[in-house]
């Protein structure tokens, strides 16, 4: 027995060293982490791979693993040839120096001009002047609502020219008729940051790091009065955080639980896919009426966005082939065709209309609305923002619970940010 | 005095140590190597990726000694074994008792035990998750209750102890089955014509009998259970407020070393851990020789 799984366990040792080391000439390795932008970007890789001759693998894991999956890769000098980059992350791969440098590549490709996309991907994705990786896409936030619970109790649809208050009082609504039946207005985690609670932060004139990254920004007064108002109007009208904790927002949407939830541009698709997409509908984040002049000025009404990059292996064997493909995937045709596909918006400007009206019988124009009348912010980031955003989380679940400590709370999270960043 | 070995000795010593060298290689490529690594990390502050390490002696390891939230885990880690391994393996162990008898059925019980070992970890888990969940699972709709099983620190550590148990009786019965059936019939036999009643024979002759499979079984179920790491993170979301109050030992050091990038302060959770685990394993060895009977 002993000696059969000993040589059993020799075995598959061996075996796992030998397919450690496989990366063949003719076909570059892609990785990214959303299952639902799989078919899309494939057929974009396909089209490119008719031309170049070259083929396309793509491998598809979830966000923790396809981080520990990379963070292993750099150790080991193992990495996909092309891979996702985001911003919780962008600054500490660069850093480490793996990523390709593009500059010249980009000198040289006629088809690519960084000014075409929205400057704070480019940005983010750029340090001391070196590109290490290609605006991809971006996404905005707005609110889903499912017009059979409003319809149920009679409350009338919301219209993109309301304000967080007014978003309140039609939560408290479905609150108060749903009762009986366990039915909330909305659903807001402690997780909900980027599609959540970070959105109404910055339209109350708050912030969560400062300008110029050194600190917190949960502390100022504009952040707490938006923190106490998440506290005071929204979470009473939530289910409890216990609930919340064991059921995600958009399964509670879907499922009738809840009548409204803001969520991301990226989840589009998920929605789409339910049973009860016609009872789906999409509507423009609401402003805080700062000013008070009883209008949505465009510095009122904020949604937080961000925006994937194209990143290159640096010592990647296919490191031209490799560009070849990011070029064709972010060029202005292939921000087309990805927008086209409804696989997510666009990182070059102005050609994401497409994707609002890519999805039959679901009008997606909200997301790119904000852009017109509202202001976009880039989800606030440092070189280790996980560091202190996955902290965030977790110290607020006691605020949550006992809202009236909301202030305290913060104040205590802004105080152990600022340790943190300075650490950094 | 140094005995001269044969001939023969030799060719069979020469060819025991060939037999053993892809598992000798494999040992200290996976396992021994990445501990002398660890064990130098955590020694260091480190750098992203590796890149710029700089020693700094034991200051990870004060930090550690300092830090609540290793304490809070540590408790969680040593409650969840100590309720796990004794619970799991009486119920293995009268599991096993019972399914070693002539009975009608008996694969068919034995195979239904064994099925939670076959499961993928991570299906079981997400499984539980959903009949645990507060406002749409089964065990809530079934008792008519509304209780956050995961959710409420009171009970989250059971729940995640019950799916502990349950997934590990299979391993541990088969075990105890195949110890049961070593035990050569004629003691039992011996023991009814005395007149022993069932329940002397099964502390006088079973445990006795089976006491090395129980100390193996033991052992490995400790450290095991000290080395939990995906149940919880599976069953539970983040944001659940119990999870501090079941978050393992284990799991900080995945969320300090990949989730916070800090590499050293993780290798140092770690190699506490290793420490802790190796004085443990070492004590139980030397109470084997109190109390188990190899005959």
């Amino acid at each position: 027995m002993k000696k059969v799984s000993a040589l059993l366990l020799s075995s598959v040792m061996s075996l796992s060293l030998l397919s450690g080391c496989s990366s063949s000439k003719d076909s570059i390795k892609v990785a990214i982490w959303d299952n639902n932008q799989l078919a899309g970007l494939e057929q974009i890789a396909d089209d490119w791979s008719k031309d170049s001759g070259v083929n396309v693998d793509f491998e598809v894991l979830d966000w923790s693993s396809y981080w520990t999956m990379l963070e292993a890769g750099v150790s080991g000098g193992e990495l996909p040839d092309v891979f996702w980059m985001h911003s919780a992350y962008s600054q500490m791969y660069s850093d480490a120096g793996v990523l390709l440098d593009m500059n010249s590549y980009i000198e040289n490709d006629d088809a690519i001009e960084l000014n075409n996309y929205y400057p704070g991907i480019t940005e983010l994705y750029n340090s001391n002047g070196t590109q290490f990786a290609m605006p991809k896409d971006h996404d905005t936030i707005a609110v889903v609502y499912n017009k059979a619970v409003f319809d149920k109790y009679g409350v009338s649809y919301p219209t993109s020219d309301w304000t967080w208050e007014e978003f309140a009082q039609i939560s408290q609504e479905i609150t108060d008729k749903g009762k009986a039946d366990g039915v909330y207005g909305t659903y807001m985690n402690t997780g909900s940051n980027q599609s959540g609670w970070y959105n109404i932060v910055y339209s109350f004139g708050g912030s969560i790091v400062n300008a110029d990254k050194t600190k917190s920004g949960l502390d100022d007064a504009a952040s707490l009065k938006a923190m106490k108002f998440v506290a005071d109007k929204i979470l009473p009208t939530c289910p409890s955080q216990d609930s919340m904790a064991n059921t995600g927002g958009d399964t509670m949407l879907v499922s009738g639980k809840i009548g409204m939830y803001l969520d991301g541009s990226w989840m589009a698709n998920a929605y789409y896919s339910a049973d009860n997409k016609d009872d789906l509908a999409w509507v423009e984040i609401p402003y805080e009426d700062v000013n008070g002049d009883g209008q949505a000025q465009k510095e009122e009404r904020v949604s937080i966005y961000n925006g994937l990059g194209w990143s290159i292996y640096k010592d990647s064997a296919n490191a031209d082939a490799s560009w070849s493909l990011v070029s064709a995937l972010t060029s202005k045709e292939g921000q087309q065709k990805q927008s086209e596909l409804g696989v997510t918006m666009a990182a070059y400007e102005g050609v994401s209309e497409a994707w609002t009206q890519s999805f039959e019988g679901m009008d997606l124009s909200a997301f790119s609305d904000v852009e017109e009348n509202g202001t976009l912010v880039f989800r606030p980031y440092t070189k280790y923002t996980g560091r202190w955003e996955d902290a965030m989380s977790t110290k607020l679940i006691s605020a949550w619970n006992n809202p009236s400590t909301m202030t305290d709370v913060c104040k205590q999270i802004a105080a152990e940010m600022n340790a943190t960043i300075a650490a950094e | 005095m140094k005995r001269k070995l044969t001939r023969k000795q030799k060719t069979e010593a020469k060819w025991g140590l060939i037999m053993v060298t892809p598992t000798l290689i494999g040992l200290l490529v996976l396992n021994f190597y990445p501990i002398v690594q660890t064990i130098y990390l955590s020694l260091c502050k480190t750098g992203d990726f590796g890149i710029g390490n700089v020693f700094i002696g034991f200051g990870n390891y004060i930090d550690a000694f300092k830090d609540p939230e290793v304490f809070q885990a540590m408790i969680n880690t040593f409650k969840y074994a100590i309720v796990t391994v004794p619970i799991g393996i009486s119920i293995s162990l009268v599991l096993a008792v019972l399914l070693n008898r002539k009975m009608k059925g008996r694969t068919f019980y034995r195979t239904i035990y064994f099925l939670p070992m076959i499961c993928a970890p991570a299906a079981v888990a997400m499984v539980w998750r959903w009949m645990y969940n507060m406002d749409f699972g089964l065990i809530n709709h079934a008792l008519g209750t509304n209780t956050g099983w995961i959710t409420d620190p009171s009970v989250a550590w059971i729940c995640v102890a019950v799916v502990g148990i349950w997934s590990g009786l299979g391993y541990n019965m088969v075990l105890l089955l195949g110890g049961l059936q070593d035990i050569p019939k004629d003691y039992y036999e011996a023991a009814t014509i005395d007149g022993a009643s069932g329940f002397h024979t099964f502390f006088n002759i079973t445990i006795p009998m089976l006491s090395p499979m129980l100390f193996f079984i033991i052992q490995t179920g400790i450290i095991g259970a000290l080395q939990l790491f995906d149940l919880p993170f599976m069953i539970m979301d983040t944001t659940s407020r119990a999870f501090s109050s079941v978050k393992p030992i284990t799991y900080l050091f995945y969320e300090q070393s990949f989730i916070y990038s800090n590499r050293g302060y993780g290798a140092a959770i770690v190699v506490v851990m290793l420490v802790i685990i190796g004085i443990i394993t070492f004590a139980i060895q030397r109470l084997e020789k109190k109390w188990v009977f190899y005959n």
